[in-house]
């Protein structure tokens, strides 16, 4: 696709020699494309990155950036339609979610595509990061597109956290009890953070609205910002390709690269909407804060560290909630200045290779051990939803 | 051409003392992005942070008749109140476990000390068992085992012509 990229620095040469009138007249009315592309430029960009040079080696394992940016795109696509059916208030939050899960067409799917998609975003995040960590693709000039990576993961993890409250049943106001309380544990300022946090003593209204607004507006515009930083630098530094070069020339992003990318978003994609329609996400009892009788969890992937919190003996719970979750963020944000070695391959960095090897091996033990001890979901089974929710909307 | 250190266009020598027409700009521009960041985020942060400045006062509540509990055992009751919630006043219901011996109560808080969970009483075991991270207590509320840094929270109780009011935070 061999054409002349035009920009506003440099216009095209119509002056010499003389033209034929049609070409006159082609040159009067520019086609549609022509006219943009002087005005936005947007082909050259276009261009420009369908031509980003692949270094040989690259291959599926670089899939991973594509899928999670379609993924997060479909999850703001979702969450907008389901914002326009959502109330955030005590009265009305539980309400307007069965609403939406048993009667709005589609409903059930929409938050189905939606929760699952928060789940499949965290694991292809993991294994995003955990890719580039293996690679060592975060060394010079990379620090910072490896920083900013962490950054949108925490971000990801803060839509998890806020977004669980939303629907304001058992299990969500539970796991916000216990989740806000962990900010209590914080040396001398816990208390005035829990409150900052809740909005007040008790999780109420006003935490719903600030989980809510942090949820639709706060969070996705941190997303916004830091993706684009993040995809600046991919497309800025280049793709980092395998640990050591292989022999070949570089090819053109597109076809091969953008083609196995295609392929990982239809089976990513696949996958979500299979999950969606076969696996509709339950709704508990609406949430009351004077039940005893109800065993709150938090995420599967926030049972890690809720499993840690069960072996700190007593006076010790700030080990688990502040000190051991903020040197492993703090490790992750600086991990490309902690690994001093020059080298990417795996073997000259054993050090940094084995630490962050256990570090995932304890999180993953700890996650499955919270798994496995997860008593099985109160209620009526995931399809169905409990007939006392139908009766409480009509 | 122009010496000075500071500006491409003026034609005065940087004497050090002068500050230059370029930098004072610059120097304004800075301040007046500071009073604009000011005027926005100050406000903004005042008025997230009120919830901060709330205070808290406290008041009876009618929980039970004393007739309704037997003498030495524990049981868990559940009170209505009308509480401010943010915007909106709503009925909200608490739990609470009473222990009555003789004409003495002991009303017990079912939140957990460790991270808030509510605590459920076994009478077999005559213990208070967390369901979130294992933590246990004793009749009295105060910590057998697990990660509970302190014991259950007592609310003060008192007893007026059969009634028991317990005293809560408001």
């Amino acid at each position: 696709m061999a054409r002349e990229v035009i920009t506003p620095e440099k216009p095209a040469e119509i002056t010499h020699p003389p033209m034929e009138p049609t070409e006159e007249l082609r040159v009067e009315r520019p086609s549609l494309r022509d006219w943009t592309d002087l005005r936005l430029g947007w082909w050259g960009f276009v261009r420009k990155n369908l031509d980003e040079p692949m270094p040989p080696g690259v291959g599926w394992w670089q899939t991973l950036g594509n899928l999670l940016l379609t993924l997060l795109l479909f999850q703001f696509v979702t969450g907008f339609a389901l914002a326009m059916f959502y109330a955030p208030s005590p009265q009305s939050a539980y309400e307007s979610v069965v609403h939406i899960t048993t009667l709005v067409p589609l409903g059930s799917f929409v938050r189905g595509l939606h929760v699952w998609g928060s789940t499949l975003i965290v694991v292809v995040t993991v294994l995003h990061i955990l890719r580039v960590f293996f690679w060592g693709s975060y060394k010079k000039p990379r620090e910072l597109t490896w920083l900013v990576g962490v950054l949108i993961f925490n971000v990801i993890l803060g839509f998890s956290f806020t977004g669980y409250l939303l629907p304001w049943d058992q299990k969500a106001y539970w796991a916000t009890v216990v989740g806000t309380r962990i900010a209590a544990t914080v040396p001398f300022v816990g208390h005035d953070l829990l409150v900052l946090i809740r909005g007040g003593e008790e999780v109420g209204a006003l935490t719903l609205t600030r989980f809510y607004a942090i949820h639709v507006m706060l969070l996705p515009a941190a997303l916004m910002g830091l993706t684009a930083l993040h995809l600046y630098l991919v497309r800025r530094l280049h793709i980092a390709g395998p640990v050591l070069p292989q022999k070949g020339k570089p090819v053109p992003f597109f076809p091969v690269q953008l083609f196995r990318d295609a392929v990982v978003v239809l089976v990513g994609l696949g996958l979500l909407v299979y999950m969606a329609a076969a696996f509709p996400p339950a709704i508990e009892a609406m949430a009351d804060p004077a039940g005893t009788d109800f065993s709150p969890r938090p995420e599967w992937y926030f049972l890690g560290l809720y499993e840690l919190l069960k072996i700190m003996p007593q006076g010790y719970e700030v080990v688990a909630t502040v000190v051991v979750p903020g040197l492993v963020s703090l490790g992750m944000l600086f991990l490309p200045w902690l690994d001093r070695s020059p080298s990417r391959h795996p073997a000259m960095r054993a050090s940094i290779i084995v630490a962050g090897t256990a570090v995932c091996l304890l999180i993953g033990l700890m996650t499955l051990k919270g798994i496995l001890e997860t008593p099985p979901p109160h209620g009526e089974s995931h399809s169905e939803p409990a007939p006392t929710h139908a009766m409480r909307v009509e | 051409m122009c010496e000075c250190k500071n500006c491409n266009n003026c034609d005065k020598k940087d004497d050090g003392l002068t500050i230059s027409r370029r930098k004072a700009m610059a120097w304004s521009i800075g301040v007046i992005n500071l009073a604009v960041f000011g005027a926005v985020f100050g406000p903004v942060l005042g008025f997230l942070g009120s919830p901060l400045r709330a205070r808290s006062k406290k008041e009876w509540v009618s929980v039970c008749g004393l007739d309704d509990l037997e003498p030495g055992k524990t049981k868990e009751v559940t009170y209505v109140v009308r509480v401010k919630d943010g915007y909106t006043m709503a009925d909200h219901r608490y739990a609470l476990y009473l222990k009555r011996d003789g004409d003495e109560v002991v009303a017990i808080d079912p939140a957990c000390t460790h991270l808030g969970c509510k605590v459920q009483y076994q009478e077999k075991q005559a213990r208070y068992l967390c369901p979130c991270h294992g933590g246990v207590f004793d009749t009295e509320g105060n910590v057998v085992s697990g990660p509970p840094p302190k014991a259950l929270i007592r609310h003060a109780v008192e007893v007026r012509d059969g009634q028991v009011f317990v005293q809560r935070n408001a």
